[in-house]
């Protein structure tokens, strides 16, 4: 990776969503954007004011074209991956202009806006892992040499139609904190998140002496063949990912310095994820520091992949490692090493980011310092 | 009982050429209208309001028991959706429900992303490889080569889906069971 560029409730940047998620403060709020008097629940994190997706996606893989030192020669060679739930405005289009509204043309406009190609653009739209699904595959593409660079990218942006499924879904926390892996944790809150990365070979930024922020070292992907909402609850689907990912980073489980949970909150997932890791990673499981930054940041749905890789990647390079906020108590089914009260101080050099979602779809990724 | 009459195919007949393009090996194929009685999408529990999610399963039922040898046991199966505009019925609905000011119906909430629908798949076929869900063909054709050529799949169930109400009113499907020239002992 030698670019990252986000927007967060934290604000616009990598620098506010470092510092905020190591504040420990979670950036929690009643929504402002949209009337939430019809709903149970009336929380996310949200930045402030109303940010359209389009106009944050461009700039923020601009940003993080900038950020790897792309040239326009380099972009106009260089493909998206996008990962969203589709253009917001489609499902109040006239039925006429629908077929215009497609994922693949926003990304397309976006591809345009930033100078990058427009060939062998992608969208992902598989939920909380598409973001995470598009890494790993960009990451297996350019290490399989059928591209030397992607620029890998997600969205989501609080709104009012997510919300009200989410809130009819009964899935939202309804004493507004989200408390992965604790006792008494009530469900998930939204939040806004635009990420993207700058993925490429190494022989590819060395040849324009660019320096790597990170590696992707390992990817996974599996299924758990269980049921179209719920977790595998003996967390053997998420396992199989785990392992391959740590396989294809030559890695064994005790060389994790940190894992950044997928960590939803909700009562059946996080004992899952739980028993994945224990199965996974064996005694390693109890002593690798755990936390999942949804308690911080909230849910970003189809950019969750992207944004919390790029919470892993600053965690090591600064060498903290973020908290679990909410946290009220142990959990019998959720016992992991927690980071608690304050971010933890770590020379780790090799960490896992794992997402989860809907159809029991599971991905980890590993990434290291350079 | 008079023989099934095939209906003309559509432009989603391509892909299992696009998919042999691609380098995958057909197993089977499959698409939606196949047959003149092909006219009405059989009702899947838990899913309303929307053919999305029950045509999506039943061409990919069709794909599955049209394989052509029982799957060997430990075979993992991606399951790799293709729509351009996805669920868009179920979608409209909620933009509906939301602009009224009322709470739309929680089932919608569990069908308002594919994954759903492929996680019903998974568990009534025993698919245990990645979910994926992508915009474009060649995508996806891409992606199935890749999660096999990268071990995380031994084959993939490939399903395209593209609901009427974004284009001429009728809703297309297409499914093939794809698999890589060197994967034929799993």
């Amino acid at each position: 990776m030698t670019g990252t560029a986000v927007l967060s409730a934290y604000g616009p940047g990598t620098e506010a969503l470092l510092s905020g998620v190591l504040s420990g403060r979670p950036a929690f709020a009643p929504v402002q954007r949209f009337d939430v008097s019809a709903r149970r629940v009336g929380v996310a994190a949200a930045t402030a004011g109303s940010p359209q997706l389009h106009a944050e996606v461009a700039r923020v893989v601009g940003e993080a074209c900038d950020d790897a030192g792309l040239s326009a020669a380099d972009r106009a060679r260089t493909p998206l991956f996008l990962a969203i739930h589709g253009d917001p405005a489609a499902p109040r289009a006239a039925a006429g202009g629908r077929t215009a509204l497609t994922p693949e043309a926003f990304a397309g406009t976006v591809a345009h806006t930033c100078g990058l190609t427009e060939q062998d653009l992608r969208c992902y739209m598989s939920a909380c892992v598409a973001a995470s699904t598009a890494i790993g595959d960009a990451a297996a593409a350019i290490a399989r040499g059928l591209a030397s660079r992607v620029i890998v990218a997600g969205g989501y942006l609080v709104e009012p139609d997510q919300f009200a499924l989410f809130d009819a879904g009964r899935v939202l926390a309804s004493d507004g904190q989200v408390r992965p892996f604790s006792t008494g944790r009530r469900g998930l809150l939204l939040g806004d998140g635009v990420g993207a990365v700058v993925i490429e070979s190494s022989e590819a930024a060395a040849a324009r002496r660019a320096l790597p922020l990170a590696r992707i070292a390992g990817w996974g992907r599996s299924g758990d063949a269980f049921h179209p909402c719920q977790p595998r609850p003996d967390g053997h689907g998420l396992a199989r990912a785990i392992t391959a990912a740590l396989q294809r980073a030559g890695a064994v489980a005790a060389d994790l310095g940190y894992i950044n949970a997928h960590g939803s909150g909700t009562a059946a997932s996080d004992p899952a994820e739980t028993n994945a890791l224990r199965l996974a990673l064996g005694d390693a499981a109890a002593t690798v520091p755990v936390s999942s930054t949804k308690s911080l940041h909230g849910q970003v749905l189809e950019a969750s992949g992207v944004l919390e890789l790029i919470v892993t990647l600053l965690a090591l390079r600064k060498g903290m490692l973020p908290v679990n906020a909410g946290y009220l108590g142990a959990d019998d089914g959720c016992r992991l090493r927690l980071v608690l009260d304050e971010p933890l101080a770590t020379d780790a050099e090799l960490a896992m980011s794992l997402n989860c979602a809907f159809g029991g779809a599971n991905t980890a990724i590993v990434v290291g310092l350079p | 009982m008079m023989p099934l009459e095939p209906v003309a195919p559509t432009a989603l007949g391509a892909l299992p050429a696009a998919a042999s393009d691609a380098g995958l090996v057909v197993l089977s194929a499959v698409s939606w209208p196949e047959v003149t009685t092909d006219n009405e999408v059989p009702p899947l529990a838990g899913f309303i309001e929307s053919t999305f999610s029950p045509l999506l399963a039943e061409v990919a039922a069709r794909a599955l028991r049209r394989r052509p040898d029982p799957k060997p046991p430990g075979t993992v199966t991606a399951i790799v959706m293709v729509t351009a505009l996805g669920d868009v019925t179920s979608a409209i609905r909620v933009a509906a429900a939301v602009d009224a000011g009322k709470r739309p119906s929680p089932l919608l909430f569990f069908q308002s992303v594919p994954n759903a629908v492929a996680g019903y798949l998974a568990a009534r076929w025993d698919l245990t490889g990645p979910v994926v869900c992508v915009s474009g063909i060649s995508a996806g054709l891409d992606i199935a080569a890749l999660l096999i050529d990268d071990a995380d799949a031994d084959e993939a169930l490939v399903i395209r889906i593209d609901l009427g109400v974004a284009s001429d009113g009728l809703d297309h499907s297409a499914a093939i069971l794809v698999t890589r020239p060197d994967r034929n002992d799993p």
